[in-house]
């Protein structure tokens, strides 16, 4: 189960995301027109700086450890998934935490 | 080094494009600095899951050599740009929906 080992602490990660959005009631799926918008962006931005990175060998991966499912040249499908997953875990604990808080969501609308 | 240099432009587009492009000003908020105190400490335990395990290697060259939970600190930059601009843009969308007319979010 080695070549899962990458792919092991994206299912945590999701874990926490889905206990999150469930825990506090978030529904986060009814913004989810928003949600697709920054999920896009971000996974644009960050898996084209993790391309370029990868193909000037800046960091690589253990070959053995991942699925070995490359997405882009060399860029493993892993590296996708934790660029979906995180932020999504940083939206959902936000939103989590205005509602702990009680803050406002807005700083403008106040 | 170059690494470094990226991840440094990163927090710096990042802090650019909270204050001014998409006008969110996350940076100054409380409720930003709450959040990233909250994912700041699972960064650390991902970055230590994938580098001890050795699953991501960093080109020494590239990376200025100093650690944290077995990762580059750069990682800590990559980690709060991207945090940032996540949360940058979920405003921006949500307030412009917002403007729009679209339900308010509960």
């Amino acid at each position: 189960m080695n070549h899962l080992s990458y792919l092991a602490v994206i299912a945590f990660i999701s874990l926490c995301a889905f206990g999150v959005n469930l825990g506090f009631r978030l529904r986060i799926l009814r913004r989810w027109r928003e949600l697709l918008l920054t999920q896009l962006a971000i996974v644009v931005i960050y898996l084209t700086w993790d391309t370029w990175a990868i193909a000037h060998k800046h960091w690589f991966f253990d070959t053995h450890q991942i699925m070995n499912f490359d997405l882009l040249p060399k860029v493993p499908i892993e590296e996708l998934l934790f660029f979906i997953v995180v932020p999504l875990t940083v939206i959902l604990s936000y939103q989590a935490l205005l509602k702990l808080t009680g803050w406002r969501q807005d700083g403008e609308s106040q | 080094m170059i690494y470094s240099d990226i991840a440094l432009d990163a927090v710096f587009f990042a802090v650019i494009a909270d204050l001014f492009i998409l006008r969110t000003q996350m940076i100054t908020r409380g409720i930003y600095w709450l959040t990233y105190g909250l994912i700041f400490p699972f960064q650390l335990l991902t970055n230590w899951w994938l580098t001890s395990r050795k699953i991501v290697q960093y080109s020494p060259s590239e990376i200025m050599g100093r650690r944290l939970a077995g990762a580059p600190i750069e990682d800590l930059l990559f980690g709060f740009s991207m945090i940032l601009l996540t949360l940058a843009l979920w405003e921006f969308f949500l307030r412009r929906s917002r403007k729009t007319g679209t339900e308010e979010v509960a």
